[in-house]
């Protein structure tokens, strides 16, 4: 009985948390990076305005984050001049593949 | 004389602005321990809600808590942490996670 309740408990669990983890996929998002790249991929990048200051390394990030942050670009909760026309570009698909991407191969420290 | 005085000027200038851009780095970790409650032991989150901050620019870092203060970036639980922190305080834990293990550049 109990093996029986925990093992649907946890397909239930299974069934809700596996699709909106796999929501993004790393290889469209490598595809979509053209916009990114410009910025983000190049060493020592840095904004030029509003402010100067070098733009943040996305790679090993948690995927979570960059969807929410590119959101809250999109929406205008944060500001950006160049990131609110670019996230604005996005669809929600393309926020999850290109964060998926950028979550991928994190090598630094696991805690 | 005039140019003395305007390099011995220059010469201070040099001095004293590579130090305040650097902060202090275990003055950082000191007061790193606040962050970990979110952001993980040496900037490595495991929440993934909360971003990974190891290894992230430095200067961003710094500009991220200085808008935090301000008000321009807006989070209800950044708001509250960053009340307290002054702008040495700023300088000294962007430059402590900017030199942690972790996030890196990615094309």
């Amino acid at each position: 009985m109990k093996t029986t309740t925990m093992t649907l408990c946890a397909s239930v669990l299974m069934a809700l948390a596996v699709p909106v983890q796999a929501a993004g996929d790393p290889k469209a998002g490598q595809l979509k990076t053209s916009m990114c790249a410009g910025c983000h991929g190049i060493p020592g990048w840095r904004t030029a305005y509003p402010s100067v200051y070098s733009v943040p390394a996305l790679g090993g990030q948690h995927a979570d984050y960059i969807v929410a942050a590119l959101k809250a670009y999109k929406s205008g909760e944060r500001s950006h001049p160049s990131m609110k026309g670019i996230a604005g570009s996005l669809s929600d698909q393309d926020m999850e593949d290109l964060a998926a991407y950028y979550a991928s191969s994190y090598t630094g420290p696991a805690k | 004389m005039k140019k003395t005085l305007f390099i011995l000027a220059a010469v201070a200038l040099g001095f004293s602005l590579p130090v305040h851009a650097k902060g202090n780095y275990e003055a950082g970790k000191a007061k790193s321990t606040t962050c970990a409650a979110c952001h993980g032991a040496d900037g490595v989150s495991s929440v993934p809600s909360f971003p990974k901050l190891a290894g992230q620019q430095r200067d961003y870092l710094y500009h991220s808590l200085k808008d935090y203060k301000s008000g321009k970036r807006k989070n209800p639980i950044m708001a509250g942490q960053v009340q307290t922190l002054s702008d040495a305080d700023m300088l000294d834990l962007a430059l402590y996670y900017s030199k942690q293990k972790g996030l890196y550049l990615k094309y």
